[in-house]
């Protein structure tokens, strides 16, 4: 408990050590993304733990907060699923029918941002009144990512369907299964994310009253 | 003013390094993250081939090729001189990542620019065709699926030459089956049809194995609809083979 300790004299250390924990604990939520660690797939889908991520921290703290959190994981997110600099290729080979007018191959260079999906739940969970309608405790924050994830993935959905290269019909039959089993995996893994860094948070606030 | 800056000012620069990362991971597009988790997952990959695992998948890798040349030496065509295979030697990676979103289908391989992979790279595994490098990092790189719904590849029926595309996604579909659309009204083409990368392809090679046909549905509008199960079994791979190859779409 020297540790602890040490944290208490020191403000500055303290806010230190808060700044290595929120950029770690980020960190580790990306790089379990490409991972398939046993038992956190349902039906193919794993959790969404940016989206958890940004739940726990916007969930004690101000709307505008929660944004910024939202915009700087959505970019990140961004980068790790988007494709740059990859041509359209339209128009047809001379081997295929000539009144056939459709791109022979295609790579899809605009694709919905991950930036509005997680910005908008972070918004949304800072704005909720916690102190009248939800306590703060696992169950609540199950229910706050559970929302939260279904919000997310219908602000994917609804980009989709406003770009013309996916079927819009199937968009939204992939939809009601992607967001079904994302809400349920992502809140059933919440707490392990919530609970370590709501400890420290608490630790912090703690001292610094 | 000055009181104005001392309450917010490490406030404002704090939330400008934030979303300046954040950014700055964006434009390399993630490459640092790529980078990192190689490092982190590497002590959990092993450097051996399962060698007997995909037995059954290579078998019909070897049938579907046997039916292409069978095909072309019958025709003696033109195409001929576009199915002599892969140049160059192949090189062998690890697929160390899935796609990080569910609505993509991605992969992460172990290799990257150190071992000589570049963008627009093939690439198979046993069994055929699996996608091409879209993103590439010092050590990892990134695989768009065929199966994915924004990809898009050139193909035709090996049997009948019937031309189309294959697009990934959709009802029920999964990662192990596409939808092939024709250009034709009525297509020569039914179940158990191998399908191949098309010669009219700018992104592949011709002659690659993809998958057979599974169901034909010739009243789809606007044009006729087939389902073709991929031979490669995506979701089980841990190995695959990266071909170099230059898109021609360079040149024209």
């Amino acid at each position: 408990m020297v540790v602890l300790k040490i944290f208490e004299v020191s403000p500055r250390l303290r806010q230190i050590f808060d700044w290595i924990i929120i950029v770690g604990s980020v960190l580790i939520c990306l790089l379990i993304l490409p991972t398939r660690l046993p038992g956190t797939e349902l039906l193919g889908i794993r959790p969404n733990w940016l989206l958890i991520w940004v739940v726990v921290w916007s969930v004690k703290r101000t709307p505008l907060q929660g944004a910024i959190a939202g915009i700087a994981l959505g970019l990140i997110q961004d980068g790790m699923t988007a494709i740059d600099g990859i041509d359209v290729i339209d128009g047809f080979d001379i081997s295929i029918p000539v009144d056939v007018n459709t791109p022979t191959e295609a790579v899809n260079t605009s694709y919905p941002s991950h930036i509005w999906s997680l910005t908008i739940v972070g918004i949304l969970t800072a704005l909720i009144d916690k102190k009248r309608y939800i306590q703060e405790d696992f169950i609540s924050i199950a229910l706050i990512v559970f929302g939260g994830a279904i919000i997310s993935e219908t602000i994917t959905a609804a980009q989709y369907s406003m770009q013309d290269f996916r079927d819009v019909a199937l968009v939204w039959t992939e939809h009601q299964r992607i967001a079904l089993s994302s809400a349920v995996i992502s809140s059933l893994w919440a707490p392990v994310i919530y609970y370590p860094l709501n400890r420290w948070w608490e630790f912090k606030k703690e001292k610094e009253q | 003013m000055r009181r104005w800056w001392e309450r917010y000012g490490s406030r404002l620069i704090f939330i400008g390094l934030v979303l300046g990362l954040a950014l700055f991971i964006r434009r390399t597009q993630g490459a640092v993250v790529a980078e990192i988790y190689y490092q982190v997952v590497r002590p959990f990959h092993g450097d051996t081939l399962p060698e007997e695992q995909w037995a059954d998948a290579k078998v019909s890798e070897l049938e579907a090729k046997l039916t292409e040349v069978e095909g072309q030496n019958a025709k003696l065509q033109e195409l001929l001189k576009h199915t002599q295979g892969f140049a160059h030697p192949t090189i062998n990676a690890p697929i160390i990542g899935r796609s990080v979103d569910h609505w993509w289908e991605q992969v992460l391989l172990g290799s990257g620019s150190n071992d000589g992979v570049q963008e627009g790279y093939i690439v198979t595994a046993p069994g055929g065709l699996v996608g091409r490098i879209v993103k590439v990092t010092a050590n990892t790189s990134r695989v768009l699926l065929i199966s994915d719904p924004t990809s898009k590849v050139g193909v035709k029926v090996s049997r009948s030459s019937g031309m189309g595309y294959i697009q990934g996604g959709g009802k029920d579909k999964g990662k192990e089956k596409v939808t092939m659309v024709f250009y034709e009204k009525v297509p020569s083409v039914k179940v158990g049809d191998t399908i191949v990368t098309s010669p009219a392809s700018y992104l592949f090679l011709p002659g690659i194995p993809i998958g057979k046909v599974e169901s034909v549905d010739l009243e789809k509008s606007p044009a006729p609809e087939v389902i073709v199960r991929l031979t490669a079994p995506i979701d089980f791979l841990e190995w695959v083979a990266i071909h170099p190859f230059t898109s021609q779409l360079k040149d024209k």
